[in-house]
């Protein structure tokens, strides 16, 4: 039946019928070598290439269907000599002419000619038919493509499939909107808010919230988080001359503008506490000038602020007075758990503006930039928009990759965590050389094998296994994109231009929801770190604001590999607060509440004396266990935490700054606490 | 999870700016016995009409400077206040300007090279005014702001003055600002939501590495002739010698055509282009100079500088392969740029959020024209 009707469909063409006209005329094929005389019938929709998303005029449809039996890897190719200097475009799709969905599509992957033949892979079910339609995007000129079939690709190779979706503005942000800790869709224009809430039957529900006009959209950058602890996460729109925030009511079903008047050059923003008194404060990048920032006073006001300001940070957050900053993104490098600064910088010319920033947090409302320090190797003027921070070696500390932007300042830089403060610059042994230039950086393990990957510029750079090697993955890549779980299968989707779903594999993994307390309600700060069998120790920062542009999941998530379960859960909450979890169950989400009465037991008395009590400028310890580097905290009675760092072999700490009163000093030390109380006069 | 609603206002901080007090001015009062210069080839006298405390600026009101006689509006120059225009100008959103130019006593400019800045003596003012023609509803000229370029003992300094709606002055402001215009070009209404820089916009585009400079004022191009208000007609760089502004120039500048002039070739009309509206960052030790073009008209001459077959660092998606790629702006990064109104698309960054429809246009036809095969 079938090859009756590809015969008649073959002798058709010479005869100028064009079958192949629209859909339900696709022209059937099988493996062979094929001629377009020229592309007029039906545009073919939805667009499933990754590179170009536009629709085109016209299409030209055929019909291919794997043979039964086994699985094949089919490849529809127009990479030709014969078609040399032309310019195609393929799209793939499952389904039915009533209800098309992307397999796959291609636009340039070809090499003969100018390159923008095209060369697209897709793994057919044994049996089931697959709509090829060729567009006219670039040309409506004929040409010649072929269809091949292999064996089926191991299993495990990472794949992404283009899905449609229902959207409307910008689409920039992959995070939950409605507080069920499903990632949402979302794209923003000027005086509308789209979201696709993700459903937990699967699927999305589709609604538009109407905003006021902002006065700035999202142009440069997205973020989210909840400023007012009400559930549901506010907008941050980083526009070209100023910020709007979008502040969810208290069911999430509106949203109100709140517009500073102040001018800024917004580039990557970030939500984080940072002042640490348990409200989320919001960090813009400022290309042209230094960094602004907005503290939120947990009571109703969020106060703007520029520079170095005594009533905001008093030490500033990147002061350069012509600015460069472009990503930043806040991470705990030093292991003291709190949060410090990265900035990726730009900048033409010789200027100071394109040497990137380290800022340690010192525990005290202060930072500074130790990016030039003995052995930080961070102050380096590599072109760059962004940076990808994750622990790709798995030995428990963040590793830093600085994806240039350009190689005018050198290359991209791959900068391994000593454990110790330092860094050491591993770009030379590491093989980056197929690594792309761009302005998205951003880590994520996409293959759960429980190694980061990094997403970067239309690649995934697929972690061997030891961070010292990186396979590039393009094909099915989408150019660039916020990163969450759209389909909660455990396997980390994109969405940018579409939503481009993980075909994911049969490694293990779990998400972890942080829901602080103390610390903001998003637990945007805390670490948290796994450790199961076969990998050992994994760690993530909760992070608002990774990449240059989009909005990533607020969920921590982690690979797992091969391993069937976990031994701990353990996150570091912003407010100093811990939280062990054991054995919880793997291929699921799992929701920590800080206020959960999960904490280390403190150990009290002798173990820990501190003297002088009362104490005036310094106090000093005294305690038979093995300080070492130990991580010191200060807290008031309140649980506020005021000075938090690492010991760093004293066993002296300076007070003078405490204000009078009763504080508990806390000293960590291998995942054991040993608190005491003293007074400050 | 806590349910609260709070209400959120931002409070105003402040911004400290660099560029001076503006509460502490002396403002110098313009008296009939102003100091009298010798003029260089005649040795009569003139009234130089203004005298400027360079210690006191920026001055809170641009009539304080006494660049200009009688109705501030009219844009009349005082003697020794100098008008003069560039063969080309930078596109911004279709508004139009006067510039004027002046020095104190006994200075003057010196020649460097055609493609360089004229190196301008301390206490040099360049002044610039932006203004729309047939600004409804009233299709009356409405001016907007005067931006000064100020050449201190420290290097440039950015003022801008905002002028009142009366048209009967201007205050200095350098917080940015914008304003909504709606006026008619060539019979059609046009609107835009015209922007006032403030102070780190002027010195994004104004710098070389990190130090201020103006951009315009360039032999190439201001070696032109210029109508003067009392109807004399000379050569600019001639008026400049002339006048002490400027010690000397060779009689022989290779100087710029103006852009559009369709009679020259498209090449050379885009380079004429990208020079005013581009080369300010796309050159070296520009603000965008790790980017691989180099848009000054000079260097602009290889094909590989203008970015003909250069892959773009940054890949834009939507099938730019190639910052210029000949015979196709689909392709184009460098089209795609400049027609667009998106601002983390557009080129220029700053200056511009309306399409320079003209510009698009030659940008089209040179790329359409260019015929080689990218490798």
């Amino acid at each position: 039946m079938k090859k009756l009707l590809l015969y008649t469909s073959l002798l058709c063409i010479p005869l100028g019928m064009h079958a192949q006209q629209d859909c339900a005329n696709a022209v059937p094929v099988t493996v062979g070598t094929y001629t377009v005389d020229g592309i007029d019938g039906e545009a073919p929709t939805p667009v499933c290439t990754t590179e170009t998303t536009d629709q085109a005029g016209n299409g030209e449809w055929y019909i291919y269907t794997a043979p039964a039996g086994d699985d094949v890897f089919v490849t529809v190719t127009s990479d030709l000599e014969v078609n040399s200097g032309g310019d195609t475009r393929v799209q793939v799709y499952s389904g039915n002419c009533g209800n098309l969905n992307c397999i796959v599509g291609d636009d340039d992957a070809g090499n003969v000619g100018n390159g923008f033949l095209s060369v697209a892979s897709f793994q057919a079910i044994a049996g089931e038919s697959y709509y090829i339609a060729w567009d006219n995007r670039w040309s409506s000129a004929g040409f010649d493509f072929e269809i091949s079939e292999a064996d089926a690709p191991p299993p495990g190779q990472l794949t992404f499939t283009a899905q449609s979706t229902t959207t409307s503005g910008s689409r920039i942000a992959m995070v939950d909107m409605n507080g069920d800790y499903l990632d949402d869709l979302v794209s923003v224009s000027a005086s509308n808010i789209n979201i696709n809430y993700q459903l937990e039957t699967g699927g999305f529900n589709t609604v538009n919230i109407t905003t006021t006009n902002a006065d700035n959209t999202p142009s440069w950058s997205l973020a989210a988080g909840d400023i007012d602890s009400n559930g549901y996460n506010d907008l941050l729109y980083g526009g070209g001359s100023g910020v709007t925030f979008m502040m969810a009511n208290d069911d999430g079903t509106a949203y109100t503008e709140i517009s500073g008047p102040e001018f800024v050059f917004s580039q990557r923003s970030n939500f984080v506490d940072l002042n640490n008194d348990g409200h989320l404060d919001a960090f813009v990048c400022h290309d042209i000038a230094p960094n602004v920032y907005y503290i939120n006073d947990g009571d109703g006001n969020l106060t703007f602020y520029q520079g170095a300001d005594p009533d905001g940070i008093p030490s500033g957050l990147g002061l350069v007075t012509n600015g460069g900053n472009y990503g930043t993104v806040w991470i705990d490098y030093d292991n003291d758990r709190d949060m410090d600064l990265f900035i990726a910088k730009c900048r033409g010319g010789n200027t100071d503006a394109k040497i990137n920033e380290l800022h340690r947090n010192n525990g005290d409302n202060t930072f500074t930039n130790i990016a030039g320090d003995s052995g930080v190797n961070l102050a380096d003027p590599v072109q760059t928009w962004s940076s990808a921070w994750g622990d790709y070696d798995n030995d428990g500390d963040m590793d830093g990759y600085i994806g240039a932007s350009s190689t005018s300042d050198g290359p991209t830089k791959y900068m391994r965590n000593n454990g110790d403060g330092t860094f050491t610059d591993i770009s030379g042994s590491v093989d980056l050389s197929n690594t792309p230039l761009g302005i998205e950086n951003a880590p994520a393990d996409f293959d759960n094998d429980g190694h980061l990957d990094i997403f970067s510029n239309g690649q995934i750079l697929l972690n061997g296994g030891d961070g010292l090697s990186f396979e590039t993955i393009t094909q099915t890549v989408p150019q660039s994109g916020a990163i969450g779980d759209a389909n909660n299968d455990g396997f980390l989707d994109i969405f940018s231009n579409g939503l481009f779903l993980n075909d994911g594999n049969d490694n293990n993994w779990i998400k972890i929801v942080t829901v602080g307390d103390e610390s903001n309600l998003n637990g945007i700060g805390a670490r948290v770190e796994i450790v199961s069998p076969g990998l050992g120790t994994q760690i993530r920062d909760v992070r608002s604001g990774e990449g240059f542009r989009y909005m990533s999941s607020l969920n921590t998530h982690f690979g797992l590999g091969q391993d069937e379960e976990i031994e701990t859960v353990t996150v570091h909450w912003p407010s100093g607060i811990i939280t062990v979890v054991e054995d919880p169950d793997i291929n699921d989400t799992l929701v920590i509440f800080e206020d959960e009465n999960l904490g280390v037991d403190d150990i009290t008395g002798n173990d820990l004396k501190v003297f002088p009590n009362p104490a005036e400028n310094v106090i000093n310890l005294e305690t038979p266990i093995e300080l070492n580097n130990a991580i010191y905290s200060v807290f008031t009675v309140d649980g506020k935490r005021v000075l938090n760092a690492r010991l760093e072999n004293t066993t002296i700490i300076d007070v003078s700054n405490l204000a009078t009163g009763n504080y508990f000093i806390r000293i960590l030390q291998d995942n054991k606490t040993y608190v005491q109380q003293f007074l400050k006069k | 999870m806590s349910k609260y609603y709070l209400t959120l206002t931002i409070l105003l901080f402040a911004l400290f700016l660099s560029c001076g007090d503006d509460d502490n001015y002396t403002p110098m009062a313009e008296t009939d016995d102003d100091p009298m210069m010798t003029d260089d080839d005649g040795g009569d006298t003139v009234d130089m009409g203004v005298t400027i405390d360079l210690t006191a600026v920026p001055f809170n009101t641009l009539s304080e400077y006494g660049f200009f006689d009688g109705s501030l509006a009219n844009l009349t120059p005082n003697e020794g206040v100098l008008e003069y225009t560039l063969i080309n100008k930078l596109f911004s959103d279709y508004s139009t300007k006067k510039r004027f130019i002046w020095m104190p006593e006994g200075v003057s400019a010196t020649y460097e090279a055609d493609d360089q800045l004229l190196v301008f003596p301390v206490g040099t003012i360049i002044i610039k005014n932006f203004f729309y023609d047939n600004v409804l509803p009233q299709n009356a000229r409405q001016i907007l702001e005067t931006r000064l370029l100020i050449n201190t003992a420290d290097g440039w300094e950015f003022a801008d003055y905002v002028w009142n709606e009366a048209q009967t002055e201007a205050t200095y402001n350098l917080d940015g600002s914008n304003v909504d215009i709606m006026w008619e070009l060539n019979g059609e209404t046009r609107s835009v939501n015209y922007r006032i820089p403030n102070v780190t916009e002027c010195q994004t585009c104004h710098k070389s590495g990190d130090t201020s400079i103006p951009i315009g004022p360039k032999p190439q191009n201001l070696n032109k002739d210029f109508t003067y208000t009392d109807g004399s007609t000379a050569n600019q760089l001639d008026k400049w010698i002339e006048e002490g502004y400027l010690q000397s120039a060779p009689a022989d500048i290779n100087t710029l055509i103006d852009w559009l002039d369709t009679s020259a070739p498209l090449k050379d009309r885009v380079r004429n282009y990208f020079e005013v509206n581009c080369a300010h960052c796309h050159i070296d030790d520009g603000h965008c100079s790790y980017r691989p073009i180099r848009l000054d008209y000079t260097s602009s001459i290889l094909d590989e500088n203008l970015g003909v077959c250069v892959e773009p660092d940054e890949d834009l998606g939507n099938g730019l392969t190639h910052i210029i790629r000949p015979g196709n702006i689909q392709r184009s990064t460098l089209f795609f740029r400049l027609n667009t109104t998106a601002e983390e698309s557009r080129m220029p960054l700053l200056g511009r959020t309306l399409i320079h429809e003209e510009a698009v246009t030659l940008l089209e036809d040179f790329i359409n024209e260019l015929d080689m095969e990218c490798e």
